[in-house]
């Protein structure tokens, strides 16, 4: 009961604390939107009143108790001054703001902070003011500030910034101080001459103060390797162009043939190397969390604030590389912008990516490779234990034909001692008997041919070789078989007929292994026929050509196969015979099988058994090479 | 060597028989070759001595079959077996049957020749002892039935009065018939009467 009920009152209590807050924050909008002031005392576009802008709208964003309009108003100086410009900005800033008086009064610079102590009674009475961006030596120069008017000071440090670029060229000698013409440029004229014996002991330091901007130009252009160019940049030189500082750098920057230094955070990113600065974005930042405790209610007076704005060694990772500052001379707190990252960084993830897939890819492939190598090996041992069976089995099958053998090789070496006793004889009785001697000789020859034929043909089929995978012609290669067997045949009183077919039966093989399977199935035949009648001795061996296949048929007008033992025929150590193996049908299987063939028996429609081999025709039938055994 | 011998080949292999004969031709023989048992059965074997060199194993009926006809023909020519390959049992078939010899080719000239010598040999011996059977037959044949009686009872070792007594005639008749019938048998003796007799027992035995 009880979940039921919490379950049920949640959303409505949710409604009404999102009812409150909504109403609240509309009263908020209405009632206590805060505005601030900020008076710039440059222009727009300048960028250091950019970077400030920057750094304040989105602290006080972030700090701010109450949401804040920021408005910003600018004094152009120094390309408006004199009495009349300010009259017309006190007016329209008057009127603009008449009703709708500033919480608080930013002022950037230091003529902003003037133009505000100037004009704050008639413009923003009871405001508190914050400066930003204003020199501390100004301040200090000046009376002390009113408690309602607070900020954190500014000191530039061209000192500090000029040390570092000493650091950073070890081998300059000479130090160019660039200055322009309006006030404010010899005003930092002024403070940099200050500075220069400091420096004086190391290098020569040259002021380049009021050129024109196109001499100016030429002077760094000409610069030696040995020189540093240090610049607050300027407004104007002594003609009529006029600049922002930084884009009076900007071009120093882009013509000078030694580096250059600034003490503003605006000038990185135009070509000068960098300095220690104050960041105009961090002025901004301060001011902009000044603000937020003034539109929070905090006193003025009861803000801790610091002396000065800390100063930042900054560079231009761009401009390093260009100058050759290598990046160990770089300090680990120095702010470093516009590093390249490297490929690594840039590429990291696709770099581990694409490296783990390669990896995973070449184990994929090593296993692979293993894999196909362990199957090669098997595949060879198989094969060499094929070829050794079947080479045992050759011998056997050898041992069986001894007499046979013996007759063939007989015969024709009977034939050549004959022939030689005869010449001999011829000789010794004297009687010039050349033509029959020349006859004598020939029929040695031909004689010891023949009996060379027959041992070739035997060791070939004896051998002990490598299968090979030639093309050859089945019918040649059964003709040598029956040439060899007919002996044995006619041992046994078996008719063995061969019929071949007149064309070419080409196939791709072993020619040796496949005439030990026609061999292997003759036998057979003849060993099924030696217990019948005469009539019933024979066995017939042919061979049918058709597109595809080669079909050899032993038939023997035996007994034939029992049903029973017709399945397991092929088999491994199957045999009817009384001192049969079993071996010699199952290599007789694996041979064919290996040549992509295939071997069955069966029974004669009549009588007998009928063995078939079926191999497949090689592709080209003309010029097959004619192997023999 | 001798020169009447004519030599029989008979072998289904055209090449050995050929080189067989030439050799047998330069050893001097006259010799005939046969490529089947078949051709050697139908030929008109002159009355010649002579021998048979005979294959074993050739398409048809074998060296061995040929021997076993001759010998049931009686015709008692010597037979010397050649093969290709000696098996034993064929061999010992073979030497049972009566032949000279049974060379495994390649055959040996001194061998062979040896054998046709044996061969020859024999033939030479059994022509002889046929004519002297035939010399003797005819002999006997040109007794008159009563001189062979007679010739008989010699033989078998009666004295002439037990002979007389036994085919009843005179002592005298005996005697003459005993004068005629050495006369025709062309021996002087008794002894010698005695041998003519023993020879044909052997002979004809």
């Amino acid at each position: 009961m009880r979940p039921d009920l919490r379950a049920s009152c949640r959303p409505a209590l949710w409604l009404v604390v999102l009812c409150f807050a909504l109403s609240g924050r509309a009263a908020g909008v209405a009632n206590d939107a805060a505005t601030v002031l900020v008076l710039y005392t440059n222009g727009r576009l300048v960028p250091g009143n950019v970077e400030v802008e920057r750094g304040l709208s989105r602290t006080l964003a972030g700090l701010s108790s109450r949401p804040a309009h920021i408005f910003s108003e600018f004094l152009d100086f120094p390309e408006f001054t004199g009495a009349a410009h300010e009259l017309n900005l006190m007016r329209y800033l008057r009127e603009k703001y008449d009703r709708r008086r500033p919480d608080v009064l930013v002022a950037v610079a230091k003529e902003s902070l003037d133009f505000t102590f100037r004009h704050r009674a008639d413009l923003f009475p009871g405001g508190p003011v914050v400066h930003a961006a204003v020199f501390k030596s100004y301040l200090d120069s000046n009376p002390t500030l009113p408690a309602d008017v607070v900020g954190v000071p500014v000191e530039y440090d061209p000192a500090g910034t000029i040390e570092q670029a000493l650091r950073w060229h070890p081998s300059a000698r000479r130090l160019i101080i660039v200055n322009g013409a309006t006030p404010r440029d010899t005003e930092w004229e002024a403070q940099l001459k200050a500075l220069a014996p400091r420096f004086e002991e190391r290098v020569k330091v040259e002021f380049l103060s009021g050129l024109t901007t196109a001499a100016l130009h030429q002077r760094l252009a000409t610069l030696d390797a040995d020189c540093v160019v240090f610049t607050p940049g300027y407004y104007q030189g002594s003609d009529s162009v006029r600049f922002t500082p930084r884009d009076s750098v900007e071009a120093m920057a882009r013509v000078s043939a030694a580096p250059v230094y600034g003490p503003f955070s605006s000038l990185i990113g135009t070509g000068a190397v960098g300095g220690r600065i104050p960041s105009f974005e961090a002025m901004g930042q301060q001011a902009g969390q000044i603000v937020a405790h003034l539109l929070s209610g905090a006193a003025p007076a009861t803000l801790a604030l610091p002396q000065v704005m800390p100063n930042q060694l900054t560079i231009d990772w761009r401009q390093a590389q260009r100058w050759g500052i290598d990046d160990a001379q770089i300090p680990d707190d120095t702010m470093v912008h516009f590093r390249q990252p490297t490929l690594w960084e840039t590429y990291r993830g696709l770099a581990i990516a694409t490296a783990a897939v390669v990896l995973l890819q070449a184990g994929l492939i090593v296993a692979l490779l293993l894999e196909q190598r362990r199957r090669r090996r098997a595949e060879v041992a198989v094969q060499v234990q094929r070829s050794e069976l079947a080479h045992a089995s050759r011998l056997s099958v050898a041992g069986e034909l001894t007499a046979s053998i013996a007759h063939e090789i007989n015969q024709p070496l009977g034939a050549i001692l004959a022939s030689a006793d005869a010449a001999e004889l011829m000789l010794k009785s004297g009687v010039d008997r050349r033509e029959d001697l020349l006859r004598i000789v020939t029929r040695i020859r031909r004689d010891d041919l023949r009996a060379s034929d027959v041992i070739r043909k035997l060791r070939a089929l004896l051998a002990k070789h490598a299968p090979e995978r030639e093309p050859f012609d089945l019918g040649l290669a059964i003709s040598d078989v029956a040439k060899l067997l007919e002996a044995e045949a006619h041992r046994r009183e078996v008719t063995l007929e061969v019929q071949t077919t007149q064309a070419e039966a080409a196939v791709v093989g072993d020619v040796v292994q496949i005439q030990q399977v026609l061999i292997n199935l003759i036998i057979n035949a003849i060993d099924a026929v030696a217990d019948m009648p005469p009539d019933r001795r024979n066995v017939t061996v042919d061979v049918k050509s058709a597109a595809a296949a080669i079909t050899v048929t032993v038939r023997d007008r035996g007994h034939g196969i029992a049903p029973e033992h017709l399945p397991r025929l092929f088999d491994s150590f199957f045999s009817t015979k009384q001192r049969g193996m079993g071996l010699g049908l199952s290599i007789a299987r694996t041979i064919v099988e290996a040549h992509g063939g295939r071997v069955w028996a069966e029974n004669g429609p009549r009588e007998g058994a009928v063995f078939h081999v079926e191999l497949t025709a090689a592709a080209v039938p003309n010029s097959v090479s004619m192997a023999s055994a | 060597m001798n020169r009447e011998a004519l030599i029989h080949v008979v072998d289904d292999d055209e090449s050995f028989r050929t080189s067989l004969l030439e050799l047998l031709t330069a050893a001097g023989f006259e010799a005939r070759g046969y490529a089947s048992t078949g051709d050697f059965l139908l030929d008109p074997t002159p009355d010649r001595p002579g021998c048979l060199l005979l294959d074993v194993r050739m398409p048809g009926p074998s060296g061995l079959d040929l021997q076993a006809s001759l010998l049931r023909q009686a015709k008692t020519i010597p037979v010397v077996f050649l093969t290709g390959h000696a098996d034993v049992t064929t061999g010992i078939r073979a030497m049972k049957a009566g032949a000279v010899d049974f060379l495994e080719k390649p055959i040996q000239r001194d061998a062979l020749l040896d054998a046709i010598a044996r061969a020859l040999e024999r033939d030479t011996g059994r022509r002889k002892a046929h004519d002297e059977a035939h010399r003797h037959h005819e002999r006997l044949a040109a007794l008159t039935t009563r001189e062979r009686d007679v010739f008989e009872r010699i033989v078998a070792g009666r004295l002439n009065k037990q002979i007389a007594d036994e085919l009843g005639i005179s002592l005298r008749t005996v005697k003459v018939h005993r004068a005629h019938l050495m006369e025709k048998l062309g021996v002087a003796t008794a002894a010698e009467l005695g041998r003519f007799a023993g020879e044909g027992r052997n002979l004809h035995d």
